[in-house]
């Protein structure tokens, strides 16, 4: 009789086990499809596929673009946020980022000085002789434009002293003012010919998708996106990339939310641009959930873009650009999660 | 610290001139209690367009010692909506095609050669990296006379695939469709590389190009179009030259143009092209008859358009 009761007793502490992390399982699952395009998944099934990859509901303006993501990684979500922040990707060529490197709260000059030992290729070639021409496709603005000196600017080597001293100098003043004031006090891109805001842009992509904006607004509110400084501080960092053959040189800054085994939220801004687009704004949502009875995230992801190239496709080239946005996205996680199989 | 990468290869197939779009007015700060509703897209035409003209100077070609010596003039006007649905990208239009031949004395080739169809196609995509397009002409291929009759009516039509390798290469491959053709199936296709920041391989049939971006404004190319086509004669027409074989005959005229020109974007809905080149390859056959004019010596040709898409 005792060993029954015993027994029992453990099939009900079992059944309830099996019913929290049910209801786990549900609150994630019911969650990300209350607010994403994807429906109900089933986390069981995603850890064993690949990342699930679709486009957001089509947005009115012509320059923004939006995909989203999800998939499922074998720790909880507070090992999964650990193993996010350590990745590098750039030791994957095929991501074509040249340069990465953390900036501290006030950044100075001498923290991109790795800039002056960029890799000699097309890409950075291209960036220097936009440069040195002024060239009307750099995203600064008219002030920063009358700080360059040609004279300075010319020179030898991937990247000229006067070039990089005039990045270096360009890029510390863009991420001193988003640390003290979030995207609201970046300059506007006016040489350009246009008076484009940084801020603007990134109202507009959170405008347009209503329900991620729902979802994440309470975290967002604390942060310097689409405003000024909030709260929470940033984690600040500078990148050298290939955008479309392009060098392009970036600021970002990420911001997380979460604690114990609960949701986790984070953000990855990319808030100044030199050129090909104007910003990028990637959201994660995480759930732990049971997979086989071995905790795990599901992870939803969310990325948005401005650019004004964007602009200028129409019909299938606008589809064939989405696709291509959706391939990356799934090189980029395939990658990831690869490299991160085995971490906890 | 840098999360994840993100996807900014945008696959710019044509770079966007500096065109200033509508600010987004709000500068506000994201509310936290901001309403759970998703922005409607509002409603907006979406279309292509193209009006071409060509001229070709005096080129020959013979059959069986009789040489026809003649210029040309090719004028095409295309609008296709294109509106953005769930599953794809709708393709619903027009077109028009009309080249008329400077021939002293031409019988048995026409002096004009006229298409006015309707374009309805759907581009769509399989598996996040396939696009396919599968498009149908129907209309009237007529020749000999400046009227289309019914029996000119035919739908030829193309099916063909992308797939994107990646923002940088794309290969793509296809069939065109035209029962009326001596080889009703005629393969196509090629491949789109961008192999530096400002030079692109577009050699994709018809309309193989190698592509110098100059600046976003201006694109450079060397490269050749490549036209075939077939219509119906009319019901007179072999009678005129005393071969009523050539009564309702078809037609199948093809071209070819090697050339170097320009794209010139002047807004983001407008770009004006020109080239010029010559025209090494010809033929009218009227293949069911076996009544074919070979290409004996080509000419220089020169195209302005206005095209774009909206």
């Amino acid at each position: 009789m005792n060993v029954r009761l015993k027994t029992l007793g453990g099939l009900g502490a079992a059944f309830l086990i099996l019913l929290g992390a049910a209801n786990g399982r549900a609150d994630g699952v019911s969650e990300m499809a209350a607010f994403s395009v994807f429906g109900k998944v089933d986390p069981a099934q995603l850890a064993q596929s690949d990342v699930k990859v679709m486009r957001s509901p089509t947005m009115n303006s012509p320059r923004l673009v939006s995909v989203q993501s999800c998939y499922v990684t074998p720790r909880s979500p507070a090992q999964e946020m650990a193993v996010m922040r350590d990745w590098n990707p750039a030791k994957h060529r095929e991501l074509k980022i040249f340069l990465h490197s953390d900036l501290p709260g006030s950044p100075g000059p001498n923290d991109f000085v790795a800039l002056r030992k960029a890799p000699d290729n097309s890409s950075i070639g291209d960036l220097v002789s936009k440069t040195q021409k002024l060239s009307p496709d750099l995203q600064i603005s008219q002030e920063e434009a009358k700080k360059l000196s040609t004279a300075n600017a010319a020179g030898g080597g991937a990247m000229p002293g006067g070039v990089a001293s005039f990045w270096m100098n360009l890029l510390a003043g863009r991420a001193r003012a988003f640390a003290t004031g979030g995207s609201a006090a970046e300059a506007s891109y006016n040489h350009t010919g246009q008076n484009i805001r940084a801020n603007d842009e990134l109202n507009a992509l959170l405008r347009e998708q209503g329900k991620v904006r729902g979802q994440f607004a309470n975290f967002l509110g604390g942060t310097g996106i689409g405003r000024g400084t909030g709260s929470s501080k940033p984690e600040m960092y500078w990148e050298l990339l290939d955008v479309d053959g392009d060098g392009v040189l970036t600021l970002g800054a990420a911001y997380r939310r979460g604690s114990g085994n609960g949701p986790y939220q984070s953000a990855d801004v990319l808030y100044y641009a030199s050129g090909g687009y104007y910003v990028a704004l990637t959201l994660f949502q995480m759930w732990p959930v049971n997979v086989g009875g071995r905790p795990s995230t599901l992870v939803w992801r969310g990325d948005f873009i401005s650019s004004e190239q964007l602009a200028s496709l129409h019909g299938v080239e606008r589809l064939a650009s989405e696709s291509a946005m959706m391939k990356d996205i799934t090189k980029a996680v395939t990658l990831y999660r690869r490299d991160t199989s085995s971490a906890r | 610290m840098n999360f994840l990468t993100r996807p900014l290869c945008l696959l710019a197939i044509g770079f966007a001139p500096a065109v200033v779009f509508a600010g987004d007015e709000s500068k506000e700060v994201i509310p936290p209690e901001s309403p759970v509703t998703e922005t409607q897209p509002a409603f907006r035409i979406s279309a292509e367009y193209n009006v071409e003209q060509t001229y070709v100077g005096d080129a020959e070609v013979r059959r069986e010692g009789v040489s026809r010596t003649f210029d040309e003039s090719d004028t095409v006007v295309d609008f296709v909506f294109t509106p953005r649905v769930s599953f794809g990208v709708l393709r619903l239009g027009l077109g028009y095609e009309h080249f008329s031949f400077g021939f002293d004395n031409g019988w048995p080739l026409p002096s004009t050669l006229q298409a006015a169809n309707l374009v309805i196609g759907l581009d769509t995509e399989l598996f996040n990296t396939i696009l396919v397009r599968i498009e149908a002409q129907p209309g009237f291929y007529g020749a000999g006379t400046s009227d289309l009759e019914m029996d000119d009516l035919n739908v030829p039509f193309i099916i063909g695939g992308t797939y994107i390798y990646s923002s940088d290469l794309q290969f793509v491959l296809g069939v065109g469709v035209d029962v009326n053709r001596q080889y009703p199936v005629v393969p196509g296709g090629g491949i789109r590389w961008r192999f530096a920041s400002q030079w692109v391989l577009n050699a994709v049939v018809p309309t193989p190009r190698l592509e110098y971006e100059w600046n976003r404004s201006l694109t450079v190319f060397a490269g050749a179009t490549i036209k075939d086509q077939t219509y119906r004669m009319s019901e007179r027409f072999g009678r005129l030259g005393g071969q009523p074989d050539l009564n309702r005959a078809v037609l199948d005229y093809s071209e070819v143009r090697v050339g170097l020109g320009f794209d010139w974007k002047i807004n983001n809905w407008l770009t004006l092209s020109a080239e010029g080149g010559y025209v090494p390859y010809r033929q009218f056959d009227y293949h069911r008859t076996e009544v074919r004019y070979h290409n004996v010596h080509g000419a220089p040709y020169g195209t302005v358009a206005l095209h774009g898409a909206f």
